[in-house]
């Protein structure tokens, strides 16, 4: 077998280094582009010159003004963590009540349907008048961006529980809890991840954006402040560490669910194979 | 006699929260003094004026069709690359981290940058929409694919059911719960997207006139603004609900689903 | 009782939408240590019109005045003064347009300071219009043209339309594209604009390209007030000894700045990216400490004769 061969075999069995593998590709193709003259070095700078301006950034101390790269990421990552915990829990919670009991469900369907579709950005004058421009106004935005998709989920879930099962629970005379346990949570399960995972970067998104406008202490502030300085390699470097706290929340969430799916056919079939 | 009673009881549930929150909302604002939240009187008083007029047609209307267009087009991508993606483990290995590094990409950032790929106009507003849209459909197929039933799959394989049969017979219906419920979150991640395309570099659209009424400080018109955008997401939602009881009827969790939503 | 919990969870879920829809009143909060300073938050956009504020700080001009300064950095007037009409900020900076504009519209805002002035030369100012294409060589060929301002119904758009209009074009066949002045100059390279109105340090970038300047705030008024410090009604009225003091050190902070440039370029470089070599180059606005009220009653003129208000705004209302 010839090594270019058994190379690929070995890449292609570990998903590690396929992933790898991708973000290589897309990082090489993102320093030709713009050196090859098909984007515009001024606006779009090359990978390398990312990364250049990332170190540099790095090494940057603490400022007033300007907190250093590790300060803002460590404010970011408590505003987005704290958020998505309690809209992941909220939206479970309510989610599995919601869904189980169909009055409800009928009575608030509307509602739901009516606060979701508000974007953020329109809270964000009354938030700053009621919150300040701390933490907390980021976080309710946070909060209430990222809890609908995880109540979504979990209600569509909770509806695709297989009535037989359901009626079974019944007769046995399982109490609502233990209903909840065994029949509901199996059903949900796979959409809840789905769910969280949604979630997971919707708040993440939702943390830089908010620091972005109200200037909460952040990623995003530091994002805006090189933006509105026309800094673009060091707004670049910026995007490029979301970018990659949205990837390693991914490989973290993507293993848990792993763990609590272990018997679930999207995972049992490729941990066989 | 009894469908006068279901019809009551489906107008009940359809407006009887949004009533109590909308008189709790008006009381507890009646007597604000703070600019950036007016009491519910007046934004209900400038809500007709604001609204029944041209921006109906001149605003309302093209954001609405951008929506569409971006809806639409995030549909067949997150539904193609989704199968796509999720029949393989080694696609879905390989392009994984890219496509959640692009996901958490804020669209506040994305959009200086789509303006230089896509110019000022309805091409970028279009490509926001699907930014945001895609991933809840592309999430869901790849997990639906994923999930499918391992004894269907051999049963499948067993009477050699290949090829776009398979894919139609079988992978999409099997995966489709999964796929609307991805679609139906993309609804509102939409109309949320649809406003965050039309702040900048804008001449119309919903988006446009929310900008507009927050930098010049008409809040009363803002927060009606507001109550569009939910009366938007419930419109679409009646219509969402209607279009997947004709695709999932078929599905066991869709009767009851139906019969308890809205 | 498990009715109860129930209605006690769904009543956490509407919290949110009913907490930013019926919050009440909040009174300005001067947290203050009896015989210790007076905190203040003060709402900044993190531009090169701020620095005296800034410089201020540092040299101790606030600090000389009892007052420990915070500044929070925002993304703009729209952001700044909701809060210091429902007093998260004490103090705030925002273009002059959008404090007339709010002020109209029912907002308690009060001008203590000028902001920023221009920098006094038609030909040399810290803003500017800017076109790429040569053959365009005056504003009135804008005329049906698009044309970037960083916002709209702002200062920026007022200057556009009253450039052309002074120099005979239309001023309302101008379509005027909202585009962050970060973004200007891309935009007008990939021709998606015919022109962009930008400030220091975009002005900078704009001209590096071996692009014109067809006019600036200057050209409209070399005295024009383009910005203001502003405080609440409601402030003035309850602490104007808070008040006073703040608005000595920040008219002190302008008069260091506008006698210590080099300052300025340095402490800019502090709270922006401008990089080192725009900033020792680009060109600094006027920091008057006088608001030029003059001006600001143009300014009014310009906002009803461009439509953003119907009413025309009430220039000693802010004053006073």
């Amino acid at each position: 077998m010839n090594p270019y061969r058994s190379f690929l075999s070995r890449v292609g069995t570990s998903p590690a280094l396929l992933g790898l593998l991708g973000l290589g590709v897309f990082a090489v193709l993102l320093e030709i582009l713009p050196r090859a003259g098909v984007l515009s070095s001024d606006y779009f700078p090359p990978t390398s010159r990312i990364i250049g301006a990332l170190w540099r950034e790095l090494g940057r101390p603490d400022e007033q003004f300007r907190p250093s790269l590790l300060t803002a990421l460590s404010d970011t990552l408590v505003t987005w963590l704290y958020g998505l915990s309690i809209a992941v829990a909220a939206g479970i919670v309510l989610g599995l009540i919601i869904g189980s009991l169909p009055l409800l469900r009928e009575f608030t369907a509307s509602t739901i349907e009516f606060l979701r579709p508000i974007p953020s950005v329109a809270l964000i004058p009354g938030l700053i008048v009621l919150l300040g421009v701390g933490r907390e106004p980021t976080l309710v935005i946070v909060v209430y961006a990222s809890f609908w998709q995880v109540l979504v989920q979990v209600l569509y879930g909770v509806a695709d529980v297989d009535p037989v099962a359901r009626d079974t629970a019944r007769s046995y005379h399982l109490g609502p809890l233990r209903r909840v346990r065994y029949v509901i949570w199996p059903t949900a399960l796979p959409y809840v991840m789905t769910g969280i995972r949604l979630a997971t970067t919707v708040a993440l998104i939702v943390t830089i954006t908010g620091e972005m406008v109200i200037g909460t202490p952040g990623l995003g502030d530091n994002l805006y402040i090189a933006y509105s300085g026309g800094d673009v390699p060091v707004m670049y470097a910026l995007i490029l560490v979301t970018g990659l706290i949205g990837v390693v929340a991914n490989t973290i969430t993507r293993a848990g669910e792993r763990i609590v799916l272990r018997w679930h056919p999207s995972v049992r079939g490729e941990v066989a194979a | 006699m009894k469908a006068v009673i279901t019809g009551l009881r489906r107008v009940v549930a359809l407006v009887g929260l949004p009533i109590v929150l909308l008189l709790v909302w008006w009381f507890a604002s009646a007597d604000s003094h703070t600019a950036a939240m007016p009491p519910l009187k007046r934004i209900l008083k400038v809500f007709p004026d604001t609204w029944f007029g041209e921006r109906l047609t001149d605003d309302v209307l093209p954001s609405l069709i951008r929506l569409t267009e971006g809806y639409c087009a995030a549909l067949v991508i997150g539904i193609v690359a989704g199968v796509a993606i999720g029949s393989s483990r080694t696609v879905r290995a390989f392009v994984e981290p890219v496509l959640e590094f692009l996901r958490a990409i804020p669209p506040p950032a994305l959009v200086p940058i789509l303006f230089l790929i896509a110019g000022i106009g309805d091409t970028t507003k279009i490509l926001v929409i699907i930014a945001g849209c895609v991933w809840p459909i592309l999430l869901n197929t790849v997990e639906g694919v994923r999930g499918v039933d391992p004894v269907l799959v051999d049963t499948c394989l067993t009477y050699r059911v290949s090829g776009l049969l398979r894919l139609r017979t079988f992978v999409l219906r099997s995966a489709s719960p999964q796929i609307m419920t991805g679609a139906r979150q993309a609804l509102s991640v939409g109309i949320i997207l649809m406003v965050i395309s039309e702040l900048k570099a804008s001449t119309d659209g919903l988006g446009y006139t929310f900008e507009q009424f927050q930098t010049r400080f008409q809040y009363p018109q803002m927060w009606s603004g507001v109550l569009v955008l939910g009366l938007i997401g419930v419109v679409l939602s009646l219509l969402f609900r209607f279009v997947e009881s004709r695709v999932l009827a078929w599905h066991r969790g869709q009767r009851a689903a139906e019969r308890t939503s809205l | 009782m498990r009715m109860r919990r129930l209605a006690a969870l769904f009543a956490g879920a509407t919290l949110v939408i009913s907490a930013a829809a019926c919050g009440g009143e909040k009174t300005p909060t001067t947290p203050t240590t009896p015989g210790g300073p007076d905190t203040v938050n003060v709402g900044v956009i993190p531009i090169v019109d701020v620095a005296p504020i800034f410089l201020g700080e540092s040299k101790g001009f606030f600090t000389e005045e009892n007052i420990d300064l915070n500044l929070d950095t925002a993304a703009g007037g729209a952001a700044i003064l909701p809060g210091v009409d429902g007093g998260t900020f004490q103090f705030g900076f925002s273009n002059a347009p959008s404090v007339l504009i709010a002020q109209t519209n029912g907002l308690d805002i009060k001008a203590i300071a000028s902001g920023n002035g221009t920098a006094g030369d038609p030909d040399n100012d810290f803003s500017g219009l800017v076109v790429k294409d040569p053959s365009i060589t005056r504003p009135a060929q804008l005329a049906g043209k698009k044309v970037a301002a960083n916002t709209q119904g702002g200062i920026v758009e007022l200057a556009i339309r009253e450039l052309v209009a002074k120099d005979g074009g239309d001023p309302n066949s101008l379509e005027i594209v909202a585009i962050g002045f970060p973004d200007m100059v891309a935009a007008l390279d990939n021709d998606q604009v015919d022109a962009i109105f930008a400030v220091e340090p975009t002005l900078s970038a704009a001209k590096a390209k071996g692009w014109s300047v067809l006019g600036s705030f200057a050209t409209i008024d070399p005295k024009m007030t383009v910005a203001l410090y502003v405080t609440s009604g409601k402030l003035a009225q309850e602490n104007p000894d808070l008040v006073a003091r703040f608005t000595r050190a920040i008219k002190k902070s302008l008069e260091y700045a506008q006698s210590h440039p080099d300052e300025v370029r340095e402490i800019v470089g502090t709270y922006t990216n401008v990089p080192a070599e725009v900033r020792a180059n680009m060109t600094l606005p006027g920091w008057p400490t006088e608001i030029d009220s003059g001006s600001l009653d143009t300014l009014a003129d310009l906002i009803v004769k461009y439509g953003v208000t119907d009413t025309r705004p009430d220039v000693s209302a802010i004053l006073s």
